[in-house]
């Protein structure tokens, strides 16, 4: 028996399109696995759609999630929280009940979770949380910020155009007259969204406006970038704060023309549990100097970004000039990626336990960080002028 | 206190029969599991009541009698004055669940007396006419362990020059062999049967019934210790095969200890070192399988088989010698024992998309056949090994010496993670291993499914995971 438990509450849903995907991960491999290891007691902490915060001991077992889950929870109080030098939640009412949170676990892709958004409020509340931190999450949420940001530290990326919704619109003939540059065809993505949602190949002026409009219907800003032919895509999850860890470089093998979110999550996700494996090269058959630019760009993506805990960073490779590219940075990998971690020798349990320990650690270094100092100015404020 | 009040629950009636289900009818059992029952509304952990005729019956004559103890009960406030009335009113509905569940046999046994004896007497007498004239060669295999595997093992080596026919699945009682024998066509040329030892006397009744011409005696050891009280009356009633023969060949397992000491100079001893004539040379056994060579003056056996773990060679001996004895060739009994495999749940390996390897060994629930797993686990090197069990049941008064023994030999085979799940038995597991100084890692689950759904949250690619035995609702 356990008797010194941690209390870890694990935060998923949200206001996210990716919020199902969402829901998935936070179970496979995060909860399961927390259970698995007997050293946690877990709260799990589920955002609806439109924000509410709920929590229930019966949600750590994803069959709360299929079927009418909703209407169920309308008969639910909405938890609350509390910042008292850490977080606390509060179940109100004539029994209130509340738990003290010793590590939160985010499992919330994309908007609100992801980005940076939950990561604010968990460090307001002074708690130790799992994975990369607010400013991490929020440059890797933004596929051109990332871009701008690791290129200016001389890891390659494949040639590029950006622009906002009102740039297109007034000012298309510029950013036409941009895109015509690029070596078609072209990828058009939204800048902010994961999980392939909204991204169209194009080979035609005529694909390329209606792929444009798709991508604004989901973000304010677009990004278009080159294709690049004689492709293998690859991605590689990290692991770590100071130390890295590597897991196994991972060919995904779709057979769409591009990497989509049914390839991702619905195609290879019947019998896994957790995201795309069945169409999976573990490791990917790549030849030894490829392999050997993909972990050197891949650890070096991870710091320049300012990544801790664990991030899965995706490359783009031309099979025939040898050039790697790096694609884009997830600092929530879809089920953690567990089945490439399992194949890499890091269980489950032993990727949430690190993944913990990871988290302690940040928080006690930061901790020891000085961010406030005495200062004599208030009283100073409205004091007798000094001449 | 749970135990006291689960009785008066409604679903006390359907716990009742589910128990009687499970136990196949068998009232011994059945009292026996009564015994144990902490909580009668969770007696249905891994299955559940399938409503046949029979079960349907007993729910509605059990319902009917709780009915009338209720009736009963308030005819008592009206027929005695206060206060003699409400005491028998409150002894009737005070006592009424504890007498059901014994009242409920009453039927039960009428059926069985009346009804199912005389039919099943006539159905092994049809049965025992026909193998009588029936031209085969019989083969009875007994013994408290190994009869499946040995059953297996015989079939697909003779079936290589004979025609052979063996009931499947664990038909090894009267009715299930007089089930299989209303199949026969009558131009087989070998039949094996697995002779089923539940109390003493069965495996006279059944060598009385089949007449075999060759046996075969697998082991003794504790299994259904808590039938039989004791290994003496366990050895006893199994070496009735023995006794039935005569002089007719029998074949004793010598690797096991309990058998040796029951066996006479008459007796064909087979084990790891060959059988009878033959030798055993060259031993080898990994994940792909078990392999050796078969020799005698002029015979020369080379041995591959997909089975694992060096115990199976003494069966795999036999088999050979028995294919020699029937007139089968050389060449026929090494493509025989070239075909045979594991079967369902018995140390069945399988790889999963992760690679992870499990070997499923779900059905082996016997001491030897658990020393022999880890045996065969010890030998895997470069592996890290999970060995997952809830324990062994059945094992009588011997229950804390067995398991102790079974994490002594985890302990010195330096299996690296020990999977454990609560229950009466597993502490004593804990404590072999400690007493041992175990090095590896203890991990405790509440119960099966739970240790199920941990699994691939534990293991990473290349680690071998052995699932060691099942536990049935009766034995929670």
């Amino acid at each position: 028996m356990n008797n010194n438990k941690k209390t870890v509450a694990v935060i998923f849903g949200g206001r996210s399109a990716e919020h199902d995907i969402s829901i998935i991960t936070a179970h496979t491999p995060i909860i399961e696995s927390l259970l698995a290891s007997g050293n946690f007691d877990v709260v799990p902490i589920y955002i609806t759609k439109d924000g509410s915060w709920y929590s229930e001991s019966a949600m750590n077992n994803i069959a709360y999630f299929r079927g009418e889950y909703a209407e169920r929870l309308v008969t639910q109080k909405k938890v609350h929280l509390l910042f008292d030098n850490g977080l606390k939640l509060i179940w109100p009412g004539f029994r209130q009940k509340i738990v003290s949170i010793d590590v939160v676990f985010p499992a919330m892709h994309g908007t609100y979770g992801e980005d940076g958004s939950l990561m604010g409020l968990l460090r307001m509340a002074n708690v130790p949380f799992v994975g990369c931190d607010i400013f991490a999450s929020a440059v890797a949420m933004d596929k051109v910020l990332t871009k701008q940001v690791i290129s200016a530290e001389g890891v390659p990326v494949v040639p590029y155009v950006w622009f906002t919704r009102s740039d297109w619109e007034n000012e298309q003939t510029i950013w036409r007259d941009a895109i015509s540059k690029l070596h078609w065809p072209l990828f058009v993505k939204p800048v902010h969204l994961g999980s392939s949602i909204g991204i169209a190949k194009v080979k035609n002026e005529k694909e390329l406006e209606q792929a444009i409009e798709v991508a604004f219907h989901y973000d304010n800003k677009a990004l278009v970038e080159e294709s690049i032919e004689n492709l293998i895509e690859v991605t590689l999850p990290i692991m770590g704060n100071d130390e890295l860890r590597l897991a196994e470089i991972e060919r995904p093998m779709n057979k769409s023309e591009f990497f989509d979110f049914n390839d991702k999550y619905i195609s290879g996700n019947k019998k896994s549990g957790g995201v795309n494996n069945q169409y999976s090269e573990i490791p990917a058959n790549i030849n030894r100097d490829l392999v050997e630019k993909v972990k050197e760009f891949g650890k070096k993506t991870y710091r320049v970004l300012g990544c801790e805990g664990i991030a899965r960073i995706d490359f783009l490779i031309d099979s025939q000039s040898k050039n790697v590219y790096v694609n884009e940075v997830n600092t929530l990998p879809g089920s953690l990626y567990h089945h490439n971690w399992r194949k890499a020798g890091v269980s489950g349990v032993e990727l949430v336990t690190k993944l913990i320990t990871l988290a302690f650690k940040r928080f006690e270094r930061d901790q020891n960080t000085t961010y406030t100092f005495s200062s004599d100015i208030l009283r100073k404020v409205g004091g007798p002028k000094k001449n | 206190m749970k135990r006291f009040f689960s009785r008066y629950h409604p679903r006390f009636i359907r716990s009742l029969v589910y128990m009687l289900q499970a136990s196949e009818y068998n009232v011994r059992d059945y009292v026996a599991w009564l015994s144990r029952v902490e909580d009668f509304t969770l007696v249905e952990k891994r299955r559940h009541i399938v409503i046949t005729k029979k079960a349907r019956i007993l729910l509605v004559t059990a319902s009917a009698c709780l009915f009338v103890f209720y009736g009963a009960a308030s005819a008592m406030l009206f027929l005695f004055e206060f206060p003699k009335g409400i005491i028998l009113f409150s002894a009737i509905i005070l006592f009424s669940p504890i007498i059901l569940q014994y009242a409920i046999l009453v039927p039960l046994v009428l059926f069985q007396v009346f009804v199912q004896r005389p039919i099943t007497r006539q159905k092994i007498k049809r049965a025992r006419q026909k193998l009588e004239k029936h031209p085969a060669i019989k083969i009875g295999i007994a013994g408290s362990f190994g009869k499946t595997s040995m059953r297996e093992i015989l079939k697909t080596v003779l079936t290589e020059g004979k025609k052979v026919a063996a009931p499947g699945g664990s038909h090894n009682t009267p009715l299930g062999i007089a089930a299989f024998v209303d199949t026969l066509k009558g131009d087989e040329e070998v039949l094996i049967f697995e002779l089923g030892e539940y109390y003493p006397g069965d495996i006279t009744a059944l060598c009385k019934m089949i007449d075999p011409d060759i046996g075969i005696i697998t082991g003794v050891n504790e299994a259904h210790l808590e039938k039989f009280g004791d290994l003496h009356t366990t050895a006893k009633t199994i070496f009735e095969l023995a006794d039935y023969l005569g002089h007719r060949p029998l074949y004793v397992n010598s690797d096991n200890e309990e058998v040796k000491k029951f066996a006479s100079k008459d007796h064909i001893l087979y084990g790891r070192d060959g059988v009878d004539h033959l030798a055993v040379e060259n031993p080898h056994t990994d994940l792909s399988g078990t392999s050796f060579v078969l020799t005698q003056e002029l015979v020369h056996i080379k041995v591959q088989t997909k089975l694992l773990g060096l115990h199976h060679i003494g069966a795999l001996s036999a088999a050979a010698d028995i294919g020699i004895r029937l007139g089968l060739t050389v060449e026929e009994i090494a493509r025989g024992l070239a075909k045979t495999a594991p079967f369902d749940h018995r140390l069945e390996p399988k790889i999963d998309q992760s690679g992870v390897i499990t070997l499923d060994d779900s059905y082996n629930g016997n001491p030897d056949g658990v020393a022999a797993v880890i045996d065969f686990l010890a030998s895997l090197s470069g592996k890290r090994r999970f060995y997952v069990t809830p324990g062994l049941v059945e094992m009588g008064a011997r229950k804390e010496e067995v398991h102790r023994e079974i994490g002594k030999r985890l302990a010195f085979a330096g299996i690296e993670k020990v999977i454990l799940v609560r229950n009466s038995v597993t502490q004593y597991i804990e404590k072999g291993l400690r007493e041992n100084n175990f090095q590896g890692e203890v991990l405790w689950y509440n119960d099966a499914l739970a240790a199920f759904t941990a699994l691939p949250y534990l293991t990473v690619k290349g680690d071998v995971v052995l699932l060691q035995n099942d536990w049935t609702d009766q034995y929670a």
